[in-house]
């Protein structure tokens, strides 16, 4: 694998531009971040501070993929092929391995809006009508489950267990949660984010205004703010507010 | 009725329950300085003693597990916080509301296991719950619960939080193990365990969160103290999650041993609307479901084996008279066809086959033959039908979709019988 | 090697090796468990469930995959009970209930281990009444292969193969679940030097490769073992032909050598042998100068008076013959015998000027074999990039550096496939070779912990030249201190085709056949076998073509030799002959101008024995005719001996029986002995008592300004890559590396231009930045096109192809 020079110099052996049909596989070029006028880094510096950052956490640069497809994801809205690839010289894999894991996950997105709204669909939401409130949001968002608008403002989706059962049926907008929609509230959630159009969202604010019974109390309000369709976590770089 | 171990601080201190200041001012971290004193195989022994069982689906004894480590080094601690169970959404009331038990217990867990490097992996739909474990952990690196030496005992621990992105296969610890070395979540051939052979190809312990947020009492108090709390084989207190038809959903620590009765009626509040009660899955999307011949069944391991199901991940999810069960077979075995890693082929393909066909018989379009098949196609997943299940694949998941199959079959055959002969309205 | 344990399989118990497999174990006696995803040559996985057995436990019988459980003393195995075959039919019933139903116009039709599979143990009918999966038919996923989702069963061996064995995963598991496929990442193709394997290991139709799909039906193919040569790795293969032409190559495992492994330039590379541009009767040049057709009589008395009249003219030292090395041993041991015996010159060589001193290549010194990376400690590589050279041999080296779990120590001038694997990574500007090793040997500064990792034995050292600008004797040195390690086996690698066996056979001007030294003792002995004289060792390559320009040497035979490709510097040389003759299957730059071209047999048309870098002596066989009027290569030397006044002594087989009289490394080999299906993996020349050659101090020196690099690709521009038009696709094109400050210097960026210029070449190139050279290094990949000698280039920025001169 990597050799303790190469960790240490902050060097990682990456997958070649050049790499393509003639170049018999996989080839590797290095890529210093101290000198990095001749080598193109697509990300702002205080991601790549971040990166940094997250690749000292683990043992092994691999275990940085899934992280750094999150902040690839937060660098540019959405996952993008030239987002994986960055993954990819960062961790030392190449770039088919980055996208074997990204679509492994569901929460990995190439195709996705500036909000995503995530209706529950299993069991317990399930025996709650939760199919009326997917098609409550999908009416007032103007899209079927799965897609995206149009204009790109909102993707809707309905997923399989958000963990909010008590509090069924349940959405994520951003993946911060709400819970006790009816297809009311849930109309009225869309029609927030689409006149709205909110540069971040607090499941504590959403809960209020649109939520109703939850899973258990959930104590006092969290001040971070999700700012796109990825987990507003502060060590990722993927949060705003004070979070 | 004793005091919950888990639950009380929250209960009693709900505006700040989740703070360090408030966990020390109720004890908190008392039991990691009590337990940097001892010996890292006494406070193992005392978690033996405990007879403490993995509160996160398969029930395994925490001790022996912890006894099956390999002596090698480095050797990990991985906390299992990707509880992603339908019908389960305990571990996200212990991680938000009372993080630093959950720290405290990881700290505790690393001295007796001989490790410097914790990793507490959590569910990508997590973020807020991750936020406040993370606020914790800092907290305790601040106060010198974790970082390089630990309350002066020389004790070193690191904790880092790793996301998931969406994938209940994670849940499986193998899959969560390559799920954090960077890897698609699938799971790995068993041997080697991950005690021999876990992250990194080095001894590993994976533990639940609930299972974890344990070790402050029991060091506390004494394995002894806690395996005197509830009936053998069952001991100690576990926090199950209602949900479903009931009236009073949410999360409840009790002590095994209490009947279905008391969970549902008593502390559930009953069924929803005055309601009959049709059925209830007793412990996670995975497991066989009870029905209300059960209902004063004690709330223990050894009773539900004996029936033929799980305490699994303590998910309770009840279902009342007007429910469409083929429908509500159809959502779980959707999931689970769903969150199929797609690596062995009776799961990948099976699961999706079981789908189609309940989703055909749920729109008018069933064949009497469908019945069989089924029951053959779930065999040829899960040989013999029989609980605790056979497999055909590697881990679970592909069986716990012939869960449901097997449910409706064995008590609501009628039902679905009568759907595939269009006397009740199909669709629904 | 391991303990032996008692194992009960189907109620009969068997000794197995404690810890096999239990579908090995049950295989090697007899019971044949199905299965798709398992390999033998790659970690088991336990994914597509086919092989499902029961399996008794304290608990009672359990179900158990037999690809992934190890027996133990006392293991009781049921591989046909009611429970496994309901198993096993439930397994394949799910595969099949999304594969197409397009057998009859599948590539796999007939030799498919699911069709197999489900005519011996599937379902009568389908109870799948539902939509198949979709996607869209066979895509390409790089120049050779195409990928058919529908059909692939997910059992991952193609992407376990591209990961685990040949290290490029470019193929990949995407999306899970029933969704679950193989695929690329977007515009990055399976450019894989190994991705053939990955169609052959298909147990479906999934993967087909474009040279062969749709060519014939498996039951049409004609099919002989042999050996591939494409380099001197020597992997052994089947050779599949329909109606006189080779339809495919096939890996066969081998265990000393190949691991049922190819690489795609020998899995594909037969197109050449089909290519219009062979040549198909002998051609003599004409009194109008241009060369004409001719009858084999004709050509032959021809070429015969054409040397007669060198050799009356100016004697016999002025005629050389150059080649072997593509050739059999039988060819070029009849070559040799030719030139020395019949002509009486001792200018000959098969090496073209850029292989390794014969000594260090027939040398029995430390020689170690591909086998022993098996049981290396450490792997020590200082030579070429071993996946552009001897790809076959990277991969048993990368196979000991992961799977094996040695250390792996690769030197040279710039990255190469191993780096990824390798322990130590050491660089250096070509010319500064011998000041590094002599830093190495005494572990200085930084190289200490080289120098301490290489105290761990068993030491393997594969070493050749890292480039073509490297003086051989810095190779020479390197194996004099590798041969000096703990427990250590050196491979002195070069890597045309059959050098080895060409310098084993006696083309080289120091050496008689059998790795005799051509000293007077060896000359007399071989004179009074051959009952013919031996004359004194002559010039070598080099001093041949320098012969050739000075005109001390005026008449040169080629036996499938193109040193012009090699070198457009020796163009002149070589016409300036008076008179040439070439046995080859192509016209090129070297024969253009000869007086008589003689077509002979390639690969795969000819009968033969092979030696490879191992010194391992092989079979190569036939299964097509050659081309036209083309003969064996044999025939038409022995023809031309007995116009000259001498024979050699009959066809290949007795040849071969000569070879094994006279070369004493050969002397226990026969030919019966060799065949395929004789259960052995060839037989090794015996090692001779020839001693390392002990290269002075004055090995080379550091290049005044900038150094040249000039090392080997794969897919290079010689006539086996260009005459078929699979691999043509994919030579590589001639690039500039710079160093990214050299670069900056030159103010010449990635993707632009650079001028270089060596010895007397100049060349536009594009350019490209490549951190991984020493600063003050410049790499041109070799590329046949290019002029380029010399250790020293200077380097300016260009505009484009435009400012060539």
């Amino acid at each position: 694998m990597w050799t303790d020079e190469q960790v240490a110099s902050r060097q990682s052996p990456v997958p070649s531009q050049s790499a393509s049909a003639r170049s018999g596989g996989w080839a590797l070029s290095y890529w210093r971040l101290e000198t990095g006028d001749w080598r193109l880094m697509t990300w702002s510096p205080a991601t790549v501070e971040r990166a940094e950052a997250i690749l000292a956490l683990y043992p092994n640069p691999r275990s940085a993929v899934m992280p750094l497809l999150y902040m690839a994801m937060h660098e540019e809205g959405r996952l993008t092929d030239e987002g994986m690839q960055e993954v990819a010289r960062w961790t030392g894999v190449s770039s088919a391995q980055v996208l074997a894991v990204a679509s492994f996950y569901t929460m990995y997105k190439q195709h996705v809006g500036r909000h995503l709204v995530s209706v529950c669909r299993s069991i317990s939401c399930h025996l709650l009508d939760s199919s009326a409130v997917i098609d409550a949001v999908a009416d007032e968002a103007g899209v079927p489950a799965g897609e995206t608008a149009a204009d790109g403002s909102i993707t809707v989706e309905s997923v399989e267990c958000i963990g909010a059962c008590g509090g069924a049926p349940a959405v994520q907008v951003d993946y911060e949660m709400v819970e006790g929609m009816t297809p009311d509230k849930a109309r009225a959630l869309v029609r927030w984010l689409l006149d709205e159009r909110p540069e971040t969202v607090r499941s504590d604010d959403l809960q209020e205004r649109f939520g109703g019974a939850r899973s258990f109390d959930w104590g006092p309000a969290d001040s971070a703010e999700a700012v796109g369709p990825f987990p507003a976590y502060g060590p990722y770089g993927t949060v705003g507010g004070s979070g | 009725m004793i005091e919950p171990l888990l639950t009380s601080r929250m209960t009693a201190h709900p505006a700040d329950s989740h703070t360090i200041a408030r966990y020390e001012a109720t004890g908190g971290y008392d039991a990691l300085r009590k337990a940097l004193k001892m010996k890292p195989e006494e406070i193992a022994a005392e978690v033996k003693a405990s007879n403490l069982a993995g509160r996160g689906g398969a029930g395994f004894p925490t001790g022996v597990k912890w006894g099956f480590l390999a002596p090698a080094t480095p050797r990990y601690l991985v906390i299992n916080a990707d509880e992603s169970e339908p019908g389960t959404f305990k571990d996200r009331q212990l991680l938000e509301r009372d993080p630093h038990q959950l720290v405290e217990g990881i700290v505790i867990a690393a001295y007796a296991l001989n490790t410097n490097r914790a990793f507490v992996y959590i569910r990508g739909e997590y973020p807020r719950p991750a936020r406040r474990l993370h606020a914790a952990i800092e907290e305790a690196r601040t106060a010198g619960y974790i970082g390089d030496d630990i309350l002066g005992s020389g004790f070193a621990l690191e904790v880092t939080i790793h996301l998931g992105a969406g994938a209940y296969i994670c849940g499986e610890e193998t899959a969560l193990l390559n799920s954090l070395e960077g890897l698609r979540g699938e799971p790995r051939i068993k041997p080697p365990f991950p005690a021999v052979a876990g992250l990194y190809a080095k001894p590993t312990i994976v533990n639940n969160v609930e299972t974890i947020s344990n070790m402050p009492w029991i060091v506390t108090h004494g394995g002894a103290a806690y395996d005197a709390i509830g009936p053998e084989g069952s001991r100690g207190t576990r926090l199950f999650s209602v949900s479903g038809h009931v009236e009073r959903p949410g999360n409840y620590e009790i002590v095994m041993g209490m009947t279905w009765r008391d969970l549902i009626y008593d502390l559930g509040g009953g069924v929803r609307d005055g309601k009959a009660l049709k059925c209830w899955i007793p412990g996670g999307a995975s497991a066989p479901w009870l029905t209300p011949e059960h209902v004063d069944e004690p709330i223990t391991i050894q009773a539900c084996t004996r029936l033929g199901t799980m305490l699994g991940s303590g998910g309770i999810v009840v279902m009342d008279e007007t429910t469409n069960v083929v429908a509500a077979a159809l959502s779980l075995v959707r999931f689970f066809a769903h969150e199929s890693c797609g690596q062995c082929t009776p799961c990948r393909e099976g699961t999706s086959w079981l789908e189609r066909i309940l989703e055909r018989i749920l729109h008018g379009r069933g064949r009497m033959s469908d019945l069989d098949l089924l029951l053959d196609v779930s065999d040829n997943i899960s040989p013999g039908l029989r609980w605790p299940p056979a497999m055909t694949t590697i881990c679970p998941l592909g069986p716990s979709a012939v869960s449901p199959i097997t449910s409706i079959m064995a008590n609501f055959r009628d039902e679905v019988v009568a759907m595939i002969a269009g006397e009740v309205p199909a669709g629904v | 090697m391991s303990e032996m344990v008692k194992v009960t399989i189907d109620g009969v118990e068997v000794e197995v090796p404690a810890g096999e497999l239990i579908i090995k174990a049950a295989q090697d006696h007899g019971t044949y468990i199905p299965r798709f995803c398992w390999h033998p040559r790659m970690e088991p996985v336990g994914m597509c469930r086919m092989c499902l057995v029961e399996v008794e436990t304290p608990r009672g019988r359990g179900l158990i995959t037999a690809c992934t459980q190890r027996v133990a003393e006392g293991t009781v195995v049921h591989t046909k009970s009611e429970v496994v075959k309901k198993a096993q039919e439930g397994v394949l019933e799910f595969l099949l209930i999304n594969h197409p139903l397009d057998c009859p116009v599948c590539d796999r039709g007939g030799e498919c281990p699911l069709q197999d599979q489900t005519l011996s143990h599937g379902p009568g009918e389908s109870r799948f009444v539902e939509e198949k999966r979709h996607f869209e038919k066979p895509i390409p996923i790089s120049d050779l292969v195409m990928l058919d989702r529908e059909r692939c069963i997910l059992c991952a061996r193609c992407t376990r193969f591209s990961d685990e064995i040949s290290g490029d995963p470019l193929i990949e598991f995407l999306d899970r679940g029933n969704y679950t496929q193989v695929n690329t990442f977007p515009d990055e193709p399976f450019a894989s030097y190994f991705s053939g394997n990955t169609v052959q290991i298909c147990p479906v139709g999934a993967l087909t490769a474009t040279p062969y799909r749709f060519r014939a039906r498996p039951w049409d193919l004609e099919a002989v073992e042999s050996t591939c040569t494409m380099c001197s790795v020597g992997c052994r293969v089947s050779v599949q032909a329909s109606q006189n032409q080779v339809l495919r190559l096939l890996a066969v495992d081998s265990e000393p050598v190949g691991h049922g492994w190819l690489c795609d330039k020998g899995r594909f590379g037969y197109e050449y042998l089909r290519s219009p541009a062979r040549l198909e009767t002998p051609l003599v040049r004409g009194d109008d100068g241009e060369l004409r057709e001719a009858a084999w009589g004709e050509a032959l008395s021809v070429a015969a008076e054409g040397i007669k009249g060198v050799v009356a003219r100016h004697g016999a030292d002025a005629v050389a013959g150059l080649g072997g090395a593509r050739s059999t041993n039988e060819e070029a041991y009849a070559f040799g015998k030719l030139l020395r015996g019949v002509i009486g010159t001792g200018n000959l060589d098969a090496r073209m000027g850029d292989a390794l001193d014969p000594a260090l290549m027939a040398t029995g010194e430390a020689r170690g074999l591909i086998g022993d990376l098996e049981r290396a400690k450490t792997v020590l590589v200082w030579g070429p990039d071993l996946k552009e050279e001897l790809p076959v041999l990277y991969l048993r080296v990368r196979r000991a550096a992961t799977a094996l779990g040695a250390t792996l120590v690769v030197i040279h001038p710039r990255v190469t496939g191993l780096d990824r694997e390798a322990t130590h990574v050491v660089r250096y500007r070509p010319g500064e070779g011998a000041a590094l090793l002599d830093r190495l040997a005494r572990g200085d500064g930084d190289l200490a912990a080289v120098r301490e990792a290489l105290t761990a034995g068993p030491v393997v050292a594969i070493v050749g030249r890292a480039g073509l600008t490297e003086s051989p004797d810095l190779a020479a040195a390197v194996v004099a201190f590798a041969a000096g390690l703990p427990d250590a086996s050196v491979l002195p690698v070069t890597r045309r085709g059959n050098v080895y066996g060409a310098v084993d056979m006696g083309m080289a001007p120091g050496l008689l056949p059998g790795r005799v030294l051509a000293d007077q003792a060896g000359r007399d002995e071989l004179a009074a076998a051959w009952g013919l004289s031996v004359p004194e060792p002559g010039r070598d390559a080099d001093g041949i073509l320098a012969g050739l320009a000075d005109g001390s040497v005026r008449g040169l035979l080629l036996l499938g030799a193109d040193p012009v490709a090699e070198n457009p510097d020796r163009a002149a040389a070589v016409a300036g002959a008076e008179f040439v003759v070439s046995l080859d299957l192509f016209v090129n730059d070297s024969n253009r101008a000869a007086d008589v071209i003689l077509p002979v047999v390639g690969f795969s048309e000819v009968e033969g024995t092979v030696t490879n870098l191992e010194g391992r002596v092989q079979k190569v066989n036939r299964v097509a005719p050659g081309i036209g009027q083309s003969r064996q290569a044999t025939e038409v030397l022995g023809d031309l001996a007995v116009l000259l006044g001498g024979s050699l002594g009959g066809p290949a087989d007795a040849l071969f029986k000569e070879i094994s009289a006279v070369a004493p490394a050969y002397r226990d080999i026969t030919w019966d002995g060799l065949a395929w299906s004789g259960g052995r993996d060839g037989i090794l020349a015996s090692n001779s008592g020839l001693s390392l050659p002990r290269p002075g101090s004055d090995i080379d020196s550091p290049a005044p300004g900038l150094a040249l690099h000039l090392g080997r690709v794969l897919y290079d521009a010689g006539t086996m890559v260009t005459a078929g038009p699979s691999l043509a696709k994919l030579a590589a094109r001639p690039m500039a590396h710079l160093h990214p400050d050299d670069a900056a210097r030159f103010g010449i960026e990635d993707g632009g231009w650079a001028k270089v210029s060596a010895g007397s070449g100049e060349a536009v190139l594009p350019a490209a930045v490549d951190p991984s050279l020493a600063p003050g290094t410049v790499y041109v990949p070799f590329n046949f096109a290019l002029a380029l000698s010399g250790n020293s280039v200077e380097v300016s920025a260009a505009t484009g192809p435009g400012d060539a001169p």
